[in-house]
């Protein structure tokens, strides 16, 4: 059996006195797919910033590959990418420039030509020599996306990647994390609702309280009703 | 190397694209000298003591402007983050931060320079030239320091306000050192009058480059 790409084992966290995550567990293995969904403040981008070793835990361990977060050595830091609600794109760059310049930090072959088919991927290709501050919300996020799995990350951490996407920009982001899984990455992403993402088996937690549950399965989660697919299918 | 190539690459390419740094340090230098001028009068203003505290008043000044800007950029859509997250070591990080602060202030230099013989009445001779090492001394401690506790000061509240409250008093041996250097240059005394300055200023270099090489990854954050 594969070791698992990540492990959570009795993870809090707390911010004064307050408890935002608490008695977390969870494990997942290479090419598994699960959303972590709850409300605003249940702690998922928390969750999200421990994992990525941008955030220490109060308590407890989150393994990544193995490795404790709160210490990741480059070459564990090089096999994660992160997609979160700042989009870590410079706006005074072009949306070719930002990706030439991750790409770089990650030592990636061509930069040029790597940043060239990221920005077809996500239909940026006419834009990719405007600026990032001239992008809309939605346009900013698929640079996002692209600059997260830029370098086929082995983990992939997406916090509401749909959110400010309209219908086709959800579908590019949804084919990215088809790709992901299929190429055998593990992708953790956190939404308000579940998606559908054709092909792909996607597990799902809850939070609440702090607390990480899973469901059955997602169709357990949209017969509860309080839970609308993102990309409106 | 690839990744301190890129950001300082990244760097340069934002100041050129929007000059904000180094047109904001040339403009404070040039405030601070005018003011001073008008300040000591007349019969100080060729006076080469005057002169060398004027600059680097107007460096500290411009410095401290340069070194609020020099993480700013990566507080933007929270690019700091991005940048640990990367493979990139945090003591590379912060030593194309250092080069790249460093340039901006070193060409703020060379402006405040020109402004000081310009208000000062001096001359352009060869002791122009034996100010070159001060300053480039001066502009690579500042730099070092400056980035340093920029990274500490961007994270609190009111950070912008810090800075300089922690800066300057820790920045005042080398301070002291420069302005005494730098007259002795500007009349022309020596090289040798100025050893003991120049190795004040050479030891804080090496103190507050090694001790930011090595606690910037203690100190940077992603919030």
């Amino acid at each position: 059996m594969s070791a698992p790409v990540v492990e959570i084992r009795n993870l809090e966290k707390t911010y004064g006195l307050a408890f935002v995550l608490r008695e977390v567990q969870l494990r997942l293995l290479a090419g598994a797919g699960a959303f972590i969904i709850g409300g605003n403040g249940a702690g998922k981008s928390t969750l999200l910033r421990i994992l990525a070793g941008l955030e220490a835990p109060s308590g407890g361990h989150a393994l990544v590959f193995g490795q404790d977060t709160r210490r990741l050595a480059a070459r564990y830091r090089r096999r994660i990418g992160l997609m979160a609600h700042q989009s870590f794109l410079y706006p005074n760059l072009t949306a070719r420039e930002n990706l030439e310049f991750y790409a770089e930090l990650y030592s990636l072959a061509d930069p040029r030509e790597c940043a060239h088919q990221w920005l077809g991927r996500v239909g940026l290709a006419e834009v990719a020599d405007t600026r990032v501050r001239a992008f809309s919300r939605g346009m900013e996020q698929r640079l996002s996306a692209a600059r997260a799995m830029l370098a086929e990350p082995a983990l992939l951490l997406l916090d509401e990647p749909f959110a400010s996407l309209d219908h086709d920009g959800a579908e590019i982001v949804a084919a990215l994390i088809r790709g992901a899984v299929e190429r055998g990455a593990c992708v953790l992403a956190t939404t308000h609702g579940i998606p559908e993402i054709d092909g792909v088996e996607l597990a799902v937690f809850e939070i609440s309280r702090g607390r990480l549950m899973q469901h059955a399965h997602k169709e357990e989660g949209r017969r509860g009703g309080r839970i609308r697919s993102l990309l409106g299918r | 190397m690839s990744g301190f190539a890129a950001v300082l690459r990244k760097d340069l390419r934002l100041e050129l694209r929007s000059g904000e740094s180094t047109l904001a340090l040339l403009a404070l230098s040039m405030l601070v000298l005018v003011v001073l001028v008008f300040a000591l009068g007349a019969a100080r203003v060729r006076s080469v003591d005057a002169a060398a505290g004027a600059l680097w008043v107007a460096m500290v000044f411009a410095g401290m402007l340069g070194a609020n800007r020099a993480l700013l950029a990566e507080r933007d859509n929270g690019a700091i983050r991005g940048l640990l997250l990367s493979p990139l070591d945090p003591s590379t990080l912060y030593a194309a931060k250092l080069c790249a602060a460093f340039i901006f202030m070193a060409v703020a230099e060379v402006g405040a320079v020109i402004l000081m013989v310009l208000f000062f009445n001096l001359d352009f001779d060869a002791s122009m030239a034996r100010l070159a090492p001060i300053l480039v001394l001066g502009a690579i401690g500042f730099s070092a320091l400056a980035t340093l506790l920029s990274a500490i000061t961007g994270r609190t509240r009111g950070g912008d306000m810090l800075l300089p409250i922690l800066v300057v008093p820790i920045f005042v041996p080398a301070l002291i050192a420069g302005v005494k250097a730098s007259a002795a240059a500007l009349s022309g005394a020596p090289f040798e009058s100025m050893g003991d300055w120049l190795k004040i200023m050479i030891a804080f270099d090496v103190l507050f480059v090694t001790a930011g090489y090595l606690l910037f990854e203690h100190v940077v954050g992603g919030d």
